[in-house]
């Protein structure tokens, strides 16, 4: 009896230890564009007539020794504080490779794998928490200064989170690699205070998300459709106000054909104690809506902070 | 001589009870400067303490500690090409929250000794008045030290919680 007692004692303990954690959010660190487009390593392409350039992050990394030693300091310190990076070198490869073998893939009867535009445009390196880097060397007569700055961006609510910059002590005799290394060492412990600060909010006052809602052209309703004399969409925002923390929540777009939802702060874990992300909670926003509209509902996550519902169909 | 000899060690005794006394009620009162010394190696932080006592051994053996203290509770400011760094400890509350915790931690010879070192050749001397103000410079190893705290559940950890 004393045994089965322990056993589920030690069950128990499991249970929580397995489902009591919230998601862990990736971070990444990548250059930044000012500093890509500085160094010269922009690709550009043309998006129907305008020339759009964007960071090419791979040459980056192929050609600048100093960018690499930055990376992997920050990834280096992050992992000591218990914190391991998503690396962006590995994640491009890792890309290239899996598209290159989904290229080469094809059932026994010769069919290719489905892939609809939209997989082919997310097919990029992401991250929940992106952390930018740039620095620059400026001379003044023999005397070499480098300035630093470090960001820590939500890829979904866009906000700044944590960031540090500085400038170093003038030098004749330090190589930029030196100077970055000592840049990086001296700021990582203030950025990671501020890293702190947000998971602390988070905790405290939910995940910060965003939502979207949309119509389907032939769902033949919009938001501004009644229910029981109430329309949609404040039938919706009743149920925001009732399932996000403390009701919080900013409305930032409402108009027939689609609602904007951000600053959603949604729990960090269900009622059954399992982790919760954007994807858990729009799902439950998806059956409320089918109970009230009868019509089906698309979800689409956008990573774990960003979702999109599409009413009447799938 | 025999009458001489037992009051003398009797003296000494007491002496020593009093420095000891002194340390303990110094160590209450927190009373020291935190500068930084520069860019440590990494995983340390290189910072000046300057400690008071009347006696300015007293002064000197309360740099260590002071040291720790100040990385857990102050922080330090920047400047002379120097980030400037905030306490390991963000809750103003937590030296009484974990008073036993760090009674212990900061006891004579307790574990604060095993994350300072100080610097050889680095003491200065300034008297003030009756007093002595000390400066040495030492080395924290602010990463072990964090993970101390971290463990003993004084500080969440970054990845606490997921």
């Amino acid at each position: 009896m004393k045994r089965i007692l322990s056993l589920m004692f030690c069950a128990v303990l499991m249970a929580t230890a397995a489902f009591g954690q919230a998601k862990k959010p990736t971070i990444m660190v990548v250059p930044s564009e000012a500093w890509c487009n500085q160094n010269g390593y922009m690709m550009s392409y043309d998006d129907m007539g305008t020339t759009l350039k964007l960071p090419d992050y791979r040459a980056a990394l192929q050609n600048d020794m100093d960018l690499k030693l930055a990376i992997a300091k920050i990834n280096d310190l992050m992992t000591d504080r218990g914190f391991p990076l998503k690396d962006l070198e590995a994640t491009l490869q890792s890309i290239q490779r899996q598209q290159a073998e989904e290229n080469m893939m094809s059932s026994k009867s010769g069919a290719s794998m489905q892939e609809n535009p939209i997989d082919r445009l997310r097919r990029v390196a992401k991250a929940d928490i992106i952390i930018e880097l740039s620095w620059d060397v400026k001379y003044q007569g023999p005397k070499a200064t480098l300035t630093y700055i470090m960001r820590g961006l939500d890829s979904y609510s866009n906000k700044q989170i944590a960031g540090s910059s500085g400038a170093s002590t003038p030098t004749m005799s330090a190589q930029v690699v030196v100077l970055l290394e000592e840049a990086v060492l001296a700021n990582i412990d203030e950025f990671n205070n501020k890293l702190m600060a947000h998971f602390e909010d988070m905790f405290a006052n939910g995940r910060e998300v965003a939502l979207d809602l949309r119509v389907w052209d032939d769902a033949g309703i919009d938001f501004e459709e009644e229910y029981n004399g109430e329309e949609l969409s404040l039938l919706i925002d009743d149920w925001m106000a009732e399932n996000t923390i403390q009701g919080r929540f900013s409305k930032l777009d409402g108009t027939e054909t689609r609602i904007a939802y951000e600053q959603v702060r949604i729990p960090l874990n269900k009622p059954n104690g399992t982790a919760m992300d954007t994807e858990a909670f729009a799902r439950q926003l998806s059956k409320y809506l089918k109970t009230v509209t009868s019509l089906p509902v698309k979800v689409v996550p956008r990573g774990l902070g960003s979702c999109m519902l599409i009413i009447g169909g799938k | 001589m025999k009458k001489i000899l037992p009051l003398l060690v009797l003296l000494m005794v007491s002496g020593l009870s009093f420095a000891g006394k002194r340390a303990d009620r110094l160590t209450n009162e927190w009373r020291y400067e935190l500068e930084c010394a520069g860019n440590g190696a990494q995983g340390t932080y290189l910072v000046k303490v300057w400690s008071y006592s009347k006696n300015s051994r007293v002064a000197y053996e309360q740099c260590s500690k002071n040291a720790v203290h100040g990385i857990i509770f102050k922080g330090y400011a920047g400047g002379n090409g120097c980030t400037p760094q905030r306490p390991l400890c963000s809750n103003p509350g937590a030296e009484q929250e974990y008073a036993d915790f760090f009674k212990r931690f900061f006891a004579d010879g307790g574990e604060y000794m095993k994350y300072v070192q100080v610097k050889a050749a680095s003491r200065q001397d300034v008297k003030i008045k009756s007093e002595h103000k000390v400066g040495v410079v030492v080395s924290v190893a602010k990463d072990q030290l964090r993970k101390a705290l971290e463990q003993a559940g004084v500080i969440r950890g970054l990845s606490t919680g997921f």
